[in-house]
């Protein structure tokens, strides 16, 4: 094997693993005994017990291997004795992506069950780094990592979307609590707290901020939020990216000094908390200097210090709670979570195992921007599914916005008879407000306004399906889901819907092939469908088709507005 | 000529730790180079800066409830014990067996050796049977893997004829000379092979333990 028979990429990881062999790195690569004793603790093994490949240390062999083959001398002198191996082709690369992108969360729960403790996330991340450094990665990884880049953060939000929301929210404040004050501070200088999102807020689930921005309210609180640099998720945390990984975490830092806040609240993601709090200014090389803390955090305190008033008998429905990995096991937030649900709900009762023993979410690691290990990540939720029906709890909570959508995926997938809350919401239904707000009077014909209706809602990505599957059910309609194009096809006949939403990038079928499909089927040629897509570029997969055209189309990011308008201008229905 | 057998295979034995030293040494060196990292953010709500974390870690080895695998697995652990304690008294019978003579000769020291390294090689019998037949046993193994572990419970079969000879049980020098060389291969073989584990754990459990100890999320299970 000549130098010329490797692929430069491979060539180009071998250069790169040297500066991310720290001496913790290393001795995770060397002190593995393969004992086995990870095994049982991974919940991919657990869910998925006939496949060995899903035991933690032969994810971990796979840098071991390209370790001793090329810094151990135990590996130089006989590679095959010890189980050294350098990749060699591309194929080989994509299998290693396979490994350590679809078969690890990087949850850390072997770590804590190892004899020796043998760090296997960590080792997992330094692979995924190497890989993504080369380009080889996931789709939903290099189109997060693309966005992260580009825009700042990493749902690709632009910053007039951003501030349209924030404003959008202020306004239903203000109108809600009869208060000006109730309107959210951005950019304020010398605010005590700078207050930062993971962007699926802004875009899918903006009723946690608003959620949030009540409490503040409520406690009296000189806060605000950054117009840039809000982003406190960080897919170098997931991608191994050290470098992109310490660039965004700047982002914050340089906003949070230049607004001189006194306190940076992390809200409720384990991705975010662990990246801003424990891992950026790793990242970044640059020792912090200022306070960070996780608004559950926050929450506890302003109850504590009597600064806000909570009913807990508001929230009397059986509630557990799951740690977040991220949280947990890497950050030490395991009590707080817990001291607030006593505070807030009347019936808390613990999962077991829990805190570091908890099971993962199966949205960890990134693994829901990683559309083609779904449903290897389904099948892996096994575990966690059993864990979640044996509490009997109607409402899981959570502090990850990752572990929304992972543990909402299982409970659907699993038909579990429960709902996924976050502690933010809680809070904020078990408020009491001093002066009580003037409570708007219900409007029933406008909630109801697409009752009767059924719609299909067509996307690969969960949370987009949730948005706009809340976004329907809110307004009346009865809605079906479906996360690909042969499943899409199978319902449109099967469920007779009154209108479709079709996301067009999906792996397998895309929408523009089941865009065709519907049409060129008599069953189906008359139904109304309305392409909601966050790839412009893709519509000549619909407008270059000899067929007619779709009666909507809609670019994400969506908003609640934009949907509704669309769906019952679709349907002819007056406003 | 057993006497000289005898002789060469006692200045083998001390020539091969001696070996095993300098290579260990090196070893650390070797690692030692590699830049430890180190945490730059503030200690987390419920992180420790002491030492404390660090020894609770490297304490784990003595904690099987610490763990969920021990805890659940209580019998791997305590054959797992009984294996490692039997490396630690097959290196103490190798290493004094010529300097206290008279220790090794008491009946009851005899039994209690022989018994200890009798059943650390059939843990060790065991544990090569449960990497030949589980699935991801040998998924995961290397050919050092089944080696190591194959000339340890070898050397403890050994190790129990040797004793029974010390002891006057049995009358054959052959045993302790087998006895004396098997362990010089074994001290040559170590630092090479995935027994150095040892000396890799005190510097791994104190990382660990000293990175997640910083943060708060190393904890004594609750619930």
């Amino acid at each position: 094997m000549t130098k010329k028979d490797v692929s430069w990429k491979v060539q180009k990881m071998m250069e790169l693993l040297p500066p991310k062999l720290s001496r913790q790195v290393v001795l995770s690569l060397v002190s593995c005994v393969h004992c086995g004793m990870c095994n049982e603790a991974c919940h991919y093994v657990k869910s998925i017990p006939d496949d060995p490949k899903m035991t933690p240390s032969y994810k971990a062999d796979q840098l071991r291997k390209i370790f001793k083959a090329n810094h151990d001398w135990t590996g130089r002198v006989a590679p095959k004795w010890v189980g050294a191996k350098t990749p060699i082709t591309e194929e080989d690369l994509e299998e290693l992506k396979d490994i350590a992108f679809g078969t690890c969360t990087n949850c850390r729960r072997c770590t804590y069950n190892c004899p020796m403790g043998v760090d296997t996330a960590t080792v997992n991340r330094v692979m995924r780094g190497l890989l993504t450094r080369v380009g080889v990665m996931p789709e939903g990884v290099w189109a997060v990592s693309k966005d992260s880049w580009e825009i700042g953060n990493q749902m690709g939000v632009l910053m007039e979307d951003y501030q349209e929301t924030l404003e959008w929210i202020s306004e239903e404040l203000v109108d809600e609590l009869g208060d000006e004050k109730a309107a959210i501070p951005i950019d304020k200088k010398n605010a005590n707290i700078v207050y930062t999102v993971n962007p699926r807020e802004v875009k899918y689930d903006p009723r946690t901020i608003t959620n949030a921005a009540m409490i503040f309210y409520a406690a009296g609180e000189d806060w605000t939020m950054p117009s840039f640099g809000w982003d406190q998720t960080n897919f170098g945390l997931f991608s191994g990216d050290d470098v992109m990984g310490g660039n965004i975490y700047k982002h914050l830092e340089e906003k949070f000094k230049e607004l001189s806040g006194n306190l940076l609240v992390i809200s409720e993601c384990g991705h975010g908390y662990r990246s801003t709090r424990c891992e950026g200014p790793n990242w970044s090389a640059t020792p912090q200097d200022f306070r960070m803390e996780s608004s559950v955090t926050t929450m506890l305190r302003y109850i504590k210090e009597g600064k806000i008033k909570v009913d807990k008998t508001k929230n009397t429905e059986k509630v557990t709670f799951h740690d977040s990995c991220n949280n947990a096991r890497s950050c030490g937030l395991y009590e707080e979570p817990r001291e607030l649900l006593e505070l807030v709900t009347t019936d808390f009762q613990e999962m077991y195992p829990n805190r570091q023993e908890n099971y993962c979410c199966t949205g960890g690691g990134g693994a829901m921007s990683m559309a083609e290990y779904t449903p290897r990540r389904l099948k892996s939720g096994k575990i966690k599914a059993e864990q979640l029906a044996a509490t009997g709890a109607k409402i899981v909570v959570t502090s990850c916005h990752n572990c929304v959508d992972g543990l909402g995926d299982l409970i659907k997938h699993y038909k579990l008879d429960m709902e996924v809350k976050q502690l933010v919401d809680l809070v904020a239904e078990a408020l009491v407000m001093e002066k009580p707000a003037e409570v708007p009077e219900e409007k029933p014909a406008e909630a109801a306004t697409l009752a009767g209706y059924k719609i299909l809602v067509v996307d690969d990505e969960p949370d987009m399906r949730t948005f706009l599957s809340t976004v329907f059910e809110d307004n009346g309609a009865s809605v079906i889901e479906a996360a690909d194009g042969e499943q899409a096809l199978t319902l449109a006949k099967s469920e007779k819907p009154s209108l479709v939403t079709l996301d067009l990038s999906m792996p397998g079928k895309d929408g523009g092939e089941v865009y065709a499909s519907i049409r060129q089927d008599p069953q189906l040629a008359k139904l109304p469908v309305c392409i909601v897509t966050g790839r412009p570029e893709l519509r000549k997969l619909i407008y270059d088709r000899d067929v007619p055209r779709p009666e909507g189309y809609l670019d994400k990011p969506v908003s609640e507005k934009d949907i509704l308008v669309n769906a019952r201008k679709i349907l002819d229905l007056s406003e | 000529m057993e006497g000289n057998l005898l002789h060469t295979a006692e200045v083998v034995h001390w020539a091969a730790l001696a070996f095993m030293g300098v290579v260990y040494t090196i070893r650390l060196i070797w690692l030692l180079k590699f830049k430890a990292g180190g945490d730059k953010q503030l200690p987390g709500d419920q992180g420790r800066t002491d030492l404390g974390p660090a020894m609770y870690s490297m304490a784990n080895v003595v904690m099987p409830w610490a763990m969920e695998s021990t805890r659940k697995g209580m019998f791997f652990y305590l054959t797992f014990a009984l294996f490692h304690l039997g490396v630690t008294v097959g290196i103490f019978l190798a290493i004094f067996s010529s300097l206290l003579p008279t220790f090794f000769a008491d009946q009851n020291v005899a039994y209690a050796i022989m018994a200890i390294l009798g059943l650390a090689g059939l843990v060790g019998f065991g544990r090569i049977l449960r990497r030949l037949v589980r699935p991801v046993m040998r998924l995961i193994s290397t050919p050092d893997d089944y080696f190591s572990v194959t000339i340890l419970t070898v050397w403890m079969f050994i190790g129990v004829a040797c004793q029974a000879h010390l002891a006057g049980l049995v009358n054959n020098t052959n045993y302790l000379i087998a006895y004396l060389f098997a362990t010089s291969f074994f001290l040559v073989y170590v630092p090479f092979s995935k027994i150095s584990h040892y000396l890799y754990y005190p510097f791994i459990r104190y990382y660990i333990g000293k990175t997640l100890g910083h943060r708060g999320s190393v904890l004594p299970q609750k619930g």
